[in-house]
């Protein structure tokens, strides 16, 4: 890319791609927050606009336009930049690109509207099945088509990345793989991996189901294999969150990136060791020996390694970003940090609170201390940390820099643009602080009215309708916060005739991919022993689901439907004789 | 009126304040020192007017 041209003028077509990504993604936030507000308020039972039985449409738009929507179309814009801007080349054939983002529009139009027709009487179509769609659970089938068609245009994405790399890799022969690309083709590596087990619950047992086709399904079979899938996609959120933490913020700090080497290193141990650890999600489920949650607990805590690092090697860059502008001393050197700048304050509060989302992580990763909080309102305590913060705050504050990159336009409000990120900031800590002190004392999630008659919670420190009132006015500024990002997007999108304030380059890292060794790049390498690991940790517990249950469901066959019958018979006959006697 | 540290760093030390102030809280709580809300309320209004009179103090004033 010549110097001081922006990504939109070397690369005009694929800058107007990632722009429409990047606006589903805004719109799905923007009615995501809506509905995250209406949750807030109504749980507290401070302000109640919906019926109680309308909370879980209500839920499982939130989760599924946030964590599907707002997330994933945002990332493949993050990436499709990344790949294009580090390879320095187009897509082969733009007329894919766009499929793949057709087909994600597609997918997510489709599930969206079985969710939110949920909300009339007048259209026989619902989902009220949440973003974890457990069965017995039942959505129209609309809802699993959607996500099938998503998740494939996401799956031809990645195959568009190979393309150009491979491309790339012919032009360039025996060069190192461009971080920005060895990062997107890791992650999208772990994506494949993980995602099949979603596509098969869906395609194998719950769609079938759904449409009639199966009379029954095995609930801890598809929950097991959701929760393969549903660890990674985790992480799926979070790397391109810690792409633009390694690429974007050392140098929005004044400085360089501190390792390419252990950058590299960082995604290979994500690639290896996220999906292993599904069943973390599951100590409490019956089915599943103990055995094997120990063992899913015992690879989680190893993942605690590579964020580790990156705590390590952001602070590092950071530091010498901020010694590059003067910085000095033990702590002082943090003042002359770029605090100015939203895109990279957003980016640091972001970061500090993950740190500490991660270590209630640890909390939900234990076993024994799961019990404590597990279905409690903890655990979306932990969630809004994390990808509602670690990688929300991040790709908000990315966009700062990024929307103004592929639009050629100035950031329009640059100081209420501060304001916005540290809104969230705040917002955040009071609402999750609620949350994670709520669920301590037993107030479950997932629930419309939390409150029981003739009993109370023994909160520490204040009372449940202080917890309520920090909810929600926690809630209420995180609203606040997210239209106030979407207007500034808005008003930006329309500044035309200005320039963005900082040219598009990214640095070169200070120790560079020529310290790395080459058989970090040998992907091939990594997909098998991924793959290894998958088999080790999966195969006996899923053998085991199967051989207790059976593939479709315990009462499938025609014995335990004769069994069931000559019960349920054997019991009204015994009913009608007890009643007689007496 | 000249700042002793600039608008966003204010701005980030306010939030900040009120951030620690919510985990503290409920820190000492864990170690059975429950501050009511109204203690809660008076310490971070103590702690932001400290901070406020601290930046807009004219610099070279003391130290
Ligand atoms: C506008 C700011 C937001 C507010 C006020 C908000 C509020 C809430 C509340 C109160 C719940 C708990 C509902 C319950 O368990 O009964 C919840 C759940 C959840 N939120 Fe948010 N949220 C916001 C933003 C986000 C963001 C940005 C994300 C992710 C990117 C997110 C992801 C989730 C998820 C995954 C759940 C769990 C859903 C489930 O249990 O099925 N939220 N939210
Ligand atoms: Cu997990």
């Amino acid at each position: 890319m010549p110097n001081g041209a922006t990504f939109a003028d070397a690369y005009p077509t694929q800058a107007r791609h990632i722009r429409a990504a990047f606006w589903a993604s805004f719109l799905s936030l923007g009615v995501g927050a809506f509905f995250g507000l209406i949750q807030a308020l109504h749980r507290t039972d401070i302000l109640r606009v919906i019926e109680s039985q309308t909370y879980y449409t209500v839920l499982t738009a939130h989760g599924v336009f946030l964590v599907i929507s707002f997330t994933i179309f945002f990332l493949v814009g993050v990436f499709q930049w990344a790949v294009t801007d580090s390879l320095e080349r187009p897509p082969v054939d733009m007329r894919f690109t766009w499929g793949w983002y057709g087909l994600m529009s597609l997918g997510a139009s489709l599930t969206a509207f079985a969710i939110l027709a949920g909300f009339t009487d007048s259209i026989d179509v619902r989902a009220n099945v949440l973003f974890t769609f457990y069965a017995p659970l039942q959505a129209h089938p609309l809802f699993y088509v959607g996500l099938v068609v998503f998740v494939v245009g996401t799956w031809l994405a990645g195959a568009d990345w190979f393309r150009s790399w491979l491309a790339w890799k012919g032009d360039n022969p025996g060069e190192r793989i461009p971080l920005p690309t060895f990062m997107v083709l890791t992650t999208m590596i772990m994506w494949y991996i993980s995602s099949i087990g979603v596509a098969v619950a869906i395609l194998a047992f719950i769609l079938p189901w759904s449409l009639e086709l199966t009379g029954s399904l095995n609930p801890t079979l598809t929950r097991t294999l959701f929760w393969y899938f549903g660890h990674p996609v985790v992480y799926f959120w979070l790397l391109p969150a810690y792409l633009l933490w390694y690429i974007l913020l050392p140098k929005l700090a004044g400085g360089r990136l501190f390792s390419d080497p252990l950058a590299r290193v960082v995604f290979i141990l994500f690639v290896l060791l996220s999906t292993p650890v599904g069943i973390h999600h599951q100590y409490l489920d019956p089915g599943i020996s103990e055995g094997f949650k120990f063992i899913a607990m015992t690879n989680t805590m190893f993942l605690l390694l590579p964020s580790l690092l990156t705590a390590f090697t952001i602070i590092a860059s950071m530091e010498h970003g901020a010694r590059q502008r003067g910085g000095e001393g033990y702590f002082n050197w943090l003042t002359a940090l770029p605090w100015r700048d939203p895109a990279f304050t957003g980016m640091a509060l972001a970061g500090m609170v993950f740190a500490f989302g991660g270590f209630t992580g640890i909390v939900n990763a234990g076993m024994n201390i799961n019990y404590l909080v597990h279905n409690t309102l903890w655990v979306p305590g932990h969630i809004h940390t994390q990808v509602g913060t670690a990688a929300a705050l991040t790709f908000m504050a990315g966009a700062y820099w990024l929307v103004p990159q592929l639009t050629g336009n100035r950031l329009v409000g640059r100081g209420l643009a501060l304001v916005q990120v540290v809104l969230w900031f705040v917002g955040i800590v009071f609402m999750t602080n609620s949350m994670y002190r709520g669920g301590l004392v037993g107030i479950p999630r997932r629930t419309a009215e939390p409150q029981y008659e003739g009993f109370e919670y023994e909160v520490a420190a204040g009372s449940v309708g202080e917890l309520n009132a920090q909810l929600a006015i926690g809630g209420t500024i995180l609203f606040v916060s997210a239209m106030l990002f979407l207007a500034l997007m808005v008003l930006t999108a329309f500044n035309g005739g200005t320039e963005p304030i900082d040219d598009g380059s990214i640095p070169p890292a200070l120790s560079g991919p020529e310290d790395s060794p080459a058989v970090l790049d040998n992907l091939k390498l990594w997909v098998a022993i991924a793959a290894v690991l998958v088999v080790i940790a999966y195969s006996f517990p899923l053998a085991s689901i199967v051989s207790r249950g059976g593939l479709f469901g315990p009462d499938i066959g025609p014995i335990p439907v004769a069994i069931d019958a000559a019960s349920t018979v054997a019991r009204t006959a015994l009913e009608a004789v007890s009643a007689v006697v007496r | 009126m000249r700042l002793r540290t600039s608008p966003a760093k204010l701005l980030v030390l306010v939030a900040l304040c009120l951030v620690v102030l919510v985990e503290l809280r409920t820190a000492l709580a864990f170690v059975g020192v429950s501050l009511s809300i109204g203690a809660t309320v008076a310490v971070g209004v103590a702690a932001i007017a400290a901070l406020l009179l601290w930046a807009v103090r004219p610099a070279g004033s003391g130290e």
